[in-house]
């Protein structure tokens, strides 16, 4: 007899014996037993969740397959985005922030394909957690940003100079909440970027800037930030 | 002995016909008899509306020892006792032998009616399994039973 069955048929005796002294209890239990007997037990199927957790972020080119509203399949995608300024000789250090473009041509939702972003001036952020658990939890993502962007001379430029501002087109694209807010990179360190609530679907638009109020050596200065989502 | 007990029992006895006789059917043949089953979601993605179902098929043998009620006429339930993770719902094919159905948490379904003319009924079934996976926590085992009901 599997160990299972045998604990089934168990748990209905100790239920009868140790409550002895609740007597009128015990009457209705013998009065339903008395129609339907339990004299064997039955199949069991031990169930579990196979794949319990799935996260997705996407910032910039993602892999979905389609939209998630109409069946679509999340995938990899290695490609790398940028953000690139060219700032003119001109105006190199006078404190007028500069507008950074991406190479990122995905400005519709992949949730449903609005036209959510505006390419190149903003840079789409999105992605799912999803969880077996209840309650309200959330995900951070994180973004590990190197001390600075570098040119082929060696010269640095601090990535703390590099700020973003969110938002995205429709109802939801105004609102103050969103949930990639607006930031500025922390130089150096692993810094969270946004939170992705457990069980649903989170996007924003970035545009980035250059704050432009040094005056570094001319050459082209460049660096990779690392965006992780990361589930407990 | 309480008073509440006592009238809760007058009760269930006013409801249960006298003549009415349900037997759990001796299932033990049935091959896995501890099935394991993994669940998926049934939709990957959170997309609005957000379906948090999780579910799963397996297959099984199902052999019933009907010998006691042989040449004796009555109808075969599978019943899915409301239990752990919750509210769940199950359904299934077979190949002809038993009816083919649908049951949810603490209600039973209709596999077999009419005469009994074999010690023993298999068929193999296709079982899947829909639970809420929100309440997905650990690992659950979820018991099935088939019950008799004789006239």
């Amino acid at each position: 007899m599997p160990p299972l069955r045998r604990d089934t048929c168990q748990r209905l005796g100790k239920t009868v014996l140790h409550n002895a002294s609740r007597l009128a209890r015990l009457v209705l239990c013998a009065a339903l037993l008395a129609s339907v007997s339990h004299t064997v037990c039955a199949f069991t199927v031990t169930i579990a969740p196979t794949a319990p957790k799935t996260v997705y972020l996407q910032v910039g080119v993602g892999g979905f397959t389609g939209n998630y509203n109409a069946g679509g399949t999340p995938g990899n995608n290695a490609t790398v985005n940028k953000d690139s300024v060219t700032v003119a000789a001109a105006a190199v250090g006078n404190g007028t922030p500069q507008a950074m473009t991406t190479d990122s041509t995905v400005g519709a939702s992949s949730y449903d394909g609005f036209a959510f972003c505006n390419v190149p001036a903003q840079l789409y952020i999105g992605g799912f957690y999803r969880t077996t658990t209840v309650g309200g939890g959330s995900v951070n993502v994180t973004a590990t940003v190197p001390a600075a962007l570098v040119d082929a001379a060696g010269d640095t430029l601090s990535f703390a100079r590099i700020s973003w501002t969110t938002g995205g087109n429709g109802p939801t694209g105004s609102t103050p909440t969103q949930p990639f807010p607006a930031g500025t990179f922390t130089a150096g360190a692993v810094q969270t970027v946004g939170a992705i609530a457990q069980n649903q679907w989170a996007e924003s638009c970035w545009t980035f800037s250059y704050s432009n109020t040094t005056i570094p050596a001319a050459g082209t200065y460049t660096g990779r930030v690392l965006y992780t989502l990361t589930a407990p | 002995m309480r008073p509440f007990p006592l009238l809760l029992l007058m009760t269930l006895v006013v409801v249960i016909p006298a003549d009415a006789r349900t037997t759990v059917v001796d299932d033990s043949g049935t091959l896995p008899y501890n099935a394991p089953l993994l669940l998926h979601w049934q939709q990957l993605s959170p997309r609005r509306p957000v379906n948090n179902r999780m579910t799963g098929t397996l297959t099984l043998r199902v052999k019933l020892n009907v010998a006691p009620w042989l040449r004796r006429p009555g109808r075969i339930y599978l019943v899915l006792p409301a239990q752990q993770p919750g509210a769940m719902n199950a359904s299934w094919s077979t190949q002809g032998r038993l009816l083919a159905g649908r049951v949810s948490s603490g209600t039973r379904s209709l596999v077999y009616s009419g005469l009994i003319t074999t010690p023993f009924i298999e068929d193999v079934l296709q079982l899947t399994l829909e639970v809420d996976g929100t309440q997905m926590r650990q690992l659950y085992h979820v018991n099935f039973r088939f019950e008799m009901d004789e006239d």
